[in-house]
C-alpha cells in the first residue's frame, strides 16, 4: 500500500473513530477522571464493548484464515511500569493518546497542552530508548497470548471471552443504567451539591408597623 | 438512538462500532488499532529538522518511515475531525476548560494548562515504555488475548486510580 492510500484510509477510519469517541462521551475529561475516581463507569462500558467486538471480529477473521493476529511482545517489567506511568498521565491529562484529539476536535482548549506534552514525552523516550532498551527487554517473553498459554485455538477462546464480557456489561447495565452516568451536560458530572447544607430560611418576622 | 444529531449514543453501541474498526485495520494494513506510536512519528519528524542526527536512532527511523506509521498519524488526526463533526451535528461543541477541573482540583486556566502538559508528557512516556496505550494495549491487545497487554491494562488502571485518588472527590 502506498503512503498516500494508507493516509487516506487512516483519515477515514480516524473520522469514524473520533465521531464514536465523541458520541459515546468517553472523550470527556469528567468521564475519564471519573472512571479512575470509580464514580463513573462510562469509560469501562465503551472500552469493554470495544474489546468484546474486537474479540468477535478477530475470532472470525482468524478462524476463516482471513487475517493473522499481531499481538505485542510480552515485556512484563516495561508493561507494568509503563502502564503505571500511562495511567497516571491519563488521570492528570483527563485524556488518553487517542481521546485527546477528540477533545481538541470538540473544542477543549487545554487538550492542546496535553498534545504538546505528549509529543515531547514521545520525543524524550525516543532519545532515551537506546539506554532504556536492555531494561525494557528484561524478562521478555515474546508474543505470549492466552490461547497459546492454554494450548487452545484462538477463535473459540476469543468468542468465550467475548461472551463473558457481554455478561459483565449486562450486569453493569442492571447495576446502573448508562444514562444515569451521563450528567446534565453529557460530561459525566453529577449535579453540583453545595458544600454546606443550605442555611435555614430566615424566620418570618412580623413587619414593623409603619 | 443512532440519530447523528443526538448528544450521546449508548456506550455499548459506540464501543462495539469502535471494535469493528479492527476489520479494515487487520484486512487492509495487517495491523491493529493504535494511536501512541504516531506521537513518535510526528515528534521525531519535526525534531529531525533541528537535529538531523535523530534519524540515525533506530527507534526514530522505524517510526518515521513506512505506510503504517503515517496511516496511524492520519488516524489520530482524523479523530479530531470526527469529533468536530459529531459535536457540531449535536450542538455539543466545547469551549475553554471542562468544569471537572475546577471541581476536582480547583484549577484555573493556567494551572490546568500546566497539568495537561505534564499529564501528556507522562502519558506518552509511559505508553512508549509499555509499547502501547489504551488503544494498542487496551482495545487491540486485549482483543488478541495478549498477556503483555493484560499486564499493561491492569497497571494502567492501577496508576490511574492511584493518581485520581489525589484529586478532590466529585460529588
Amino acid at each position: 500500500m502506498t503512503v498516500l492510500t494508507a493516509v487516506l484510509l487512516g483519515l477515514a477510519m480516524g473520522i469514524v473513530f473520533g465521531f464514536l469517541l465523541e458520541k459515546s462521551r468517553v472523550f470527556e475529561p469528567g468521564v475519564i477522571l471519573g472512571q479512575f475516581q470509580l464514580r463513573n463507569f462510562l469509560m469501562l462500558r465503551v472500552f469493554l464493548s470495544g474489546v468484546a467486538m474486537g474479540l468477535v471480529v478477530l475470532s472470525a477473521l482468524t478462524g476463516f484464515g482471513l487475517a493473522q493476529l499481531a499481538p505485542k511482545a510480552t515485556l512484563p517489567l516495561a508493561d507494568a511500569l509503563g502502564g503505571l506511568l500511562l495511567g497516571a498521565g491519563i488521570a492528570l491529562a483527563g485524556a488518553c493518546p487517542g481521546t485527546v484529539m477528540a477533545q481538541i476536535g470538540a473544542g477543549y482548549r487545554d487538550a492542546w497542552f496535553t498534545l504538546l506534552g505528549g509529543l515531547l514525552g514521545a520525543l524524550a523516550f525516543t532519545y532515551a530508548e537506546p539506554s532504556l532498551a536492555p531494561w525494557i527487554a528484561a524478562a521478555g517473553q515474546g508474543k505470549l497470548t492466552l490461547d497459546a498459554v492454554l494450548g487452545v485455538p484462538f477463535w473459540p477462546l476469543g468468542l468465550a471471552v467475548a461472551a463473558l464480557l457481554f455478561l459483565v456489561l449486562l450486569g453493569m447495565e442492571r447495576w446502573r443504567p448508562w444514562r444515569a452516568e451521563l450528567g446534565e451536560a453529557a460530561d459525566g458530572l453529577p449535579p453540583e451539591t453545595p458544600s454546606a447544607p443550605p442555611a435555614a430560611p430566615p424566620a418570618t418576622r412580623p413587619m414593623p408597623a409603619e | 438512538m443512532v440519530d447523528l444529531a443526538n448528544k450521546a449514543w449508548s456506550p455499548y453501541l459506540a464501543g462495539g462500532l469502535i471494535g469493528l474498526l479492527q476489520i479494515p485495520a487487520f484486512l487492509l494494513l495487517g495491523t491493529a488499532l493504535g494511536t501512541s506510536s504516531s506521537y513518535v512519528s510526528v515528534a521525531a519528524s519535526l525534531a529531525a529538522f533541528a537535529d538531523p542526527g535523530l534519524r540515525g536512532l533506530r527507534y526514530a527511523a522505524a517510526h518515521i518511515e513506512g505506510a503504517k506509521a503515517w496511516w496511524q498519524v492520519a488516524l489520530v488526526a482524523g479523530i479530531a475531525v470526527g469529533a468536530l463533526i459529531s459535536a457540531t451535528l449535536s450542538g455539543m461543541r466545547r469551549h475553554g476548560i471542562a468544569p471537572v477541573w475546577h471541581r476536582a482540583a480547583r484549577l484555573g486556566a493556567a494551572g490546568r494548562f500546566g497539568m495537561a502538559f505534564a499529564g501528556g508528557f507522562v502519558m506518552l512516556l509511559g505508553a512508549r515504555i509499555a509499547d502501547g496505550c489504551t488503544s494498542g494495549h487496551g482495545l487491540s491487545g486485549l482483543a488478541q488475548l495478549a498477556i503483555g497487554s493484560m499486564i499493561a491494562v491492569a497497571a494502567m488502571f492501577a496508576g490511574g486510580i492511584a493518581t485520581a485518588m489525589l484529586f478532590r472527590p466529585v460529588r
